[in-house]
């Protein structure tokens, strides 16, 4: 059943729970972090605030917990593009506090979206940019967040031949294939709401560890569908299903796709799109995958949330919709 | 919340049209300006919804919804009972399963092996439904109320009356030849639940029961004979019997004149406790004469309908004057005989004139499919309004549809009950083992009774007093179980020390070596960056991260690296100590162990005055020297403070060939001073040909020693 678990200060605009579920981290429209902490997270009781502080001037507008292999640390994007990332941390003798580690964007190009993915080796951050050009950083020393390295940057397009420089991006969405370790190479998908159609389209690049490099192995749409814009993707947990599962939103409607875990001759991941669901008319806000990849829950402009599920004939339909009501 | 859909479950045969809408209450005036959702473990989703900003508003609220609760007869804390009851006989049923499957490669007759294996399964269902009971009614008095009609137990739960249902017609093999007469029992357990929706014989029961007292002549109470004559068309004998002897002929004032009338009575009580039923033995106090086999039950039968209809065409009824008592007799006897009309008229709910049938029409064993089309009949000339929770299920079960029965278990009665009748359904039947384990490419490559595990494990992973016990269910499953165990324990906080145990020793039950690393590994960061530095190494160590413990090495050199009246010592004294002897994990690290013991050397040489201790001072510097883990930027700092060695009064220290190995890194060091990435120490400039002398000077004089 619901169980109010805290009041935000006016002026809150995003919020986001750490991987376990025990830390909220809040922004707000004139630059404050806030950071709350369960008092004691057996019971899950309530929430108090540990942190609060005006860290920038400017509107933040999405905040991202980094893993926690790097400790209690979150990536804050501005409406006006930059992307700063904060750490707490504890001097010898000193308390708690959080600092700026780094940041990144700026006038030219701004950070639209920002995920991290754990390789085998070192931390890799995702970084979306209004310019259409896509980053890939590396953290050089685990225990600091401030030096990053640039690993690659290319643009969201199969044919890298090309480039489209004059591109205007309003937003872009990226997702990490969730799997932990192992021995496959990262990979994540990231999709963009442009001007630019070829960019749209959401693909999936993956580390080609044999040549250090990021190709696309796969682009989850259409032949006629290629120039949606993309609205949102997320990529389910694998818990052993012999296919991926990622959800695309787009002003069609919410794909869910398969994507085959043996690359065909040309490279290529095979994919197939399993179900194509209206619910939310409009925008999708956000996406997020229950840890089993079993669920779907969805947001949108129509100010409701929506759970999409398979049936044992794996068609996908929404299962329920939940209405905030005062 | 959803869960009136039975926890999210995905459901085959479902085709509603119109999505169910739950409304979220969060208090905030409209309008909203966006929502952010976030999965917690398990089914729990966490919604933060964002007002725009204004003044002497709150900015926004977080709900949590738990998208799992079910079925609102149980409250939580008896679900939760329920859930940790339910383990062991789970548990044990799948260890009893996996030495089963082993058992059958050695050959064994198969029924021999079918008839074992369903005594497993019996017993596990007995061992579950004794968990489901409600809650115990107050203990019936001492002295027995004469108008008290009924006996209670325990509240009855629609849960319980599911599962012993199932038990029935699934898990009880041995009773199958008595099935009826199950069903009779069950429905005296559970007609109360029947009550809920519409009029019952139960319902009928206990109004009359309260107004028993206010009666004054009760044979001239047309509801007595109706009461009567229902309790004995769905078979409740004793009922019958108690409330016959209520009847006023028998009052002694009366029984003068009611002779005949009152031996009516009898003659009908005595028949009704001497019904023969097919059964091996009644429980204690239930009338009727029970018979094993079917023959002699027959031969009962057949002469205690012969005694009805002799009662029936007696001439004594000419003689009993008093109408309702002669009609209510007469009726009591058509419903023995099984006269439909009578039956249809005692009964309220189509499943008492069911369960009516089988008592007086047909008390025969029949096969399923009669059964089926038996209640067909029943529910056509007692239509219902409205779908009952045991009904559906129960048509189900006559169907004979696997899938209809476990989309009726999952709708109704949630995961816990899907996941646990999985055993029963599948107990005999090889048609429902196929259905429920053979492996779906739809479903990702897992079987339907795995899933249903799945999602119930889910369930147990949304709560803190329950995640726990999550792991049993989920290792059961052989595809996907192991994957979600991992993602669960790896969601798990390690701020407490307690959980952070409780979860590395359930990565070691497990097997799940690479998850308690990286749980580790998080701990390990957490604590370092939270200023605990010795739990940070102690847990990083235990992660076996080399990578990490050499960069938290490197910053340890930097800090400990600076002159010996620095004060941080003692702070970096004691994370060495921490570290151990055994630090072939941890970097370099070991060096700082022999360079904390150097430094106490160092500081026992006061004044220059013990040569003794300068001694052991010496020949720690000279082990520090030799060991090539010792970094080269430590060596100036090294000599440097051991300057008042090097310059020792009263005679050299150092003997020829150790001052030689010290010039020669002195050497070695003026060399790497020239390439671009030295970094420069924080000592005076000086420092270096303040050593190069003193080692010259104890050169000097060591040579003169010698």
């Amino acid at each position: 059943m619901a169980k109010p678990l805290l009041t935000l200060d006016s002026g809150t605009t995003c919020s986001s729970w750490n991987y376990c579920g025990v830390r909220l981290a809040a922004g707000s429209a004139d630059g404050t972090l806030s950071i709350f902490d369960f008092r004691d997270p057996a019971s899950s009781s309530s929430l108090r605030s540990t942190f609060k502080s005006r860290i920038r001037e400017g509107n933040i507008v999405k905040i991202v917990w980094l893993p926690p292999e790097n400790g209690d640390a979150v990536a804050c994007i501005f409406a006006d593009g930059i992307l700063s990332l904060w750490e707490e941390f504890a001097e010898d003798s000193h308390p708690l506090q959080w600092k700026m580690c780094k940041s990144f964007g700026g006038s030219s190009s701004k950070v639209l979206d920002v995920q991290f993915g754990i390789s085998s080796t070192s931390l890799k951050m995702v970084v979306a940019y209004s310019d259409g050009h896509v980053r890939v950083y590396e953290l050089l020393n685990p225990l600091e967040l401030n030096n990053w390295q640039l690993q690659a940057e290319f643009q969201n397009v199969i044919d890298s031949v090309s480039t489209f420089g004059k591109a205007a991006c309003f937003s872009a969405s990226i997702s990490w294939n969730p799997q932990k370790g192992g021995s496959q190479d990262s990979s994540f998908i990231i999709g963009y709401n442009s001007n630019t159609s070829e960019l749209n389209s959401s693909k999936v690049w993956e580390f080609d560890q044999a040549h250090q490099r990021w190709l696309p192995v796969a682009e989850l749409a259409l032949p006629e569908d290629k120039g949606d814009q993309v609205y949102g993707v997320a990529w389910a947990p694998n818990i052993g299903r012999p296919y991926e599962t990622i959800a695309v939103a787009t002003h069609k409607g919410l794909a869910i796709w398969h994507l085959g875990l043996n690359p065909e001759h040309d490279g290529r991941l095979p994919v197939e799109r399993i179900a194509l669901l209206s619910g939310h008319e409009g925008e999708v806000w956000q996406m997020e995958w229950d840890m089993s990849g079993m669920t779907l829950a969805t947001t949108g402009r129509d100010g409701t949330v929506r759970l999409w599920q398979s049936n044992l004939n794996g068609a996908w339909h929404q299962q329920a919709a939940i209405q905030p009501t005062s | 919340m959803p869960g009136g859909d039975g926890a999210l479950v995905p459901v085959s045969n479902e085709n509603r049209g119109s999505v169910v809408v739950y409304p979220l209450h969060h208090g905030l005036n409209p309008p909203i300006a966006r929502l952010a959702i976030s999965w917690s473990r398990g089914n729990s989703l966490r919604v933060s919804v964002f007002r725009p900003p204004s003044e002497g508003e709150a900015g926004g609220k977080v709900v949590e919804v738990n998208l799992s609760n079910g079925d609102s007869e149980i409250s939580d804390a008896q679900r939760r009972r329920i859930a940790y009851g339910s383990v062991s006989p789970f548990a044990l049923l799948q260890s009893r399963r996996s030495s089963f499957s082993s058992l059958s490669k050695v050959p064994m007759t198969p029924s021999l092996y079918h008839l074992d294996w369903c005594e497993h399964v019996i017993e596990y269902s007995k061992d579950i439904s004794s968990l489901l009971g409600g809650p115990k009614l107050p203990p019936s008095p001492i002295i027995e109320d004469p108008k008290a009609i009924f006996k209670k137990g325990e509240e009855p739960t629609y849960l319980k009356a599911a599962w012993e249902m199932m038990e029935i017609f699934y898990a009880d093999k041995q009773s199958q030849a008595w099935l009826p007469e199950r069903l009779v029992d069950w429905l005296a357990d559970y007609d109360s639940l029947f009550s809920s929706t519409q009029a019952t014989i139960h319902s009928k029961l206990v109004d009359f029961q309260k107004d028993i007292v206010n009666i004054q002549v009760i044979e001239d109470d047309s509801r007595y004979w109706e009461v009567i004559s229902s309790a004995l068309a769905v078979g409740w004998l004793d009922v019958v019997v108690k409330m016959l002897r209520l009847h006023g002929s028998y009052q002694l004032d009366q029984l003068s004149y009611r002779e005949t009338e009152n031996g009516l009575i009898e003659a009908v009580a005595v028949l009704i406790s001497k019904m023969p039923r097919l059964r091996p033995e009644s429980a204690s106090g239930k009338l009727g004469e029970c018979f094993k086999s079917k023959p002699d039950f027959n031969k009962a039968w057949e002469k205690w309908r012969a005694q009805i209809t002799k009662l029936d065409c007696s001439a004594f009824w000419i003689h009993c004057d008093n109408l309702r008592t002669r009609e209510g007799l007469k009726n009591m006897l058509q419903i023995m005989l099984g006269n439909i009309e009578s039956l249809c008229m005692a009964t309220c709910h189509w499943i008492e004139l069911y369960i009516s049938h089988f008592l007086y029409i047909r008390p025969f064993t029949m096969g399923i499919e009669s059964m089926y089309s038996l209640a067909q009949k029943c529910i056509q000339s007692k239509p219902v309004s409205s779908a009952h929770r045991l009904t559906g299920l129960m048509i189900g079960i006559l169907e004979e549809n696997t899938e209809v029965v476990l989309a009726e278990c999952s709708r109704e009665y949630g995961p816990w009950m899907v996941a646990h009748a999985v055993e029963l359904l599948t107990a005999g039947s090889e048609q429902a083992e196929i259905l429920l384990y053979e492996e779906r490419y739809n479903l990702g490559g897992i079987s339907i009774g795995e899933l249903h595990r799945l999602i119930y494990a889910q369930v147990l992973s949304s709560h803190a007093l329950t995640w726990q016990i999550a792991p049993i269910y989920l290792t059961s499953c052989m595809k996907q179980g192991m994957s979600l165990l991992e993602i669960l324990l790896y969601r798990q906080s390690v701020q407490h020390n307690e959980l952070l145990l409780k979860n590395i020793e359930l990565c070691r039950l497990y097997g799940l070596d690479h998850i308690s690393s990286s749980i580790m590994k998080v701990a390990g960061v957490y604590h370092w960056k939270h200023g605990r530095k010795g739990s940070g190494i102690y847990w990083l160590q235990q992660a076996q991260d080399a990578n990490r413990l050499h960069i938290i090495a490197q910053q340890l050199f930097d800090s400990v690296g600076k002159s010996i009246s620095d004060e941080s010592f003692k702070q970096w004294e004691g994370v060495i100590e921490l570290l151990g002897s055994e630090s072939k994990t941890a970097g370099g690290l070991e060096f700082l162990r022999k360079y904390r013991d150097f430094k106490k050397f160092l500081q026992q040489v006061p004044g220059g005055k013990s040569t003794e201790a300068a001694r052991r001072a010496v020949d720690s510097l000279i082990l520090l020297m030799k060991n090539p883990s010792t970094p080269q930027r430590f060596w100036l700092p090294l000599l440097y403070d051991s300057l008042k060695l090097l310059n020792w009064q009263d005679c050299p220290l150092l003997n020829v060939c150790e001052t030689n190995l010290l010039l020669n890194k002195v050497q070695e060091l003026s060399l790497a001073r020239v390439r671009p990435d030295f970094k420069e120490s924080s000592l005076p400039p000086e420092a270096l040909s303040c050593v190069r002398l003193a080692l010259a000077t104890n050169l000097g004089r060591a040579i003169l020693d010698e």
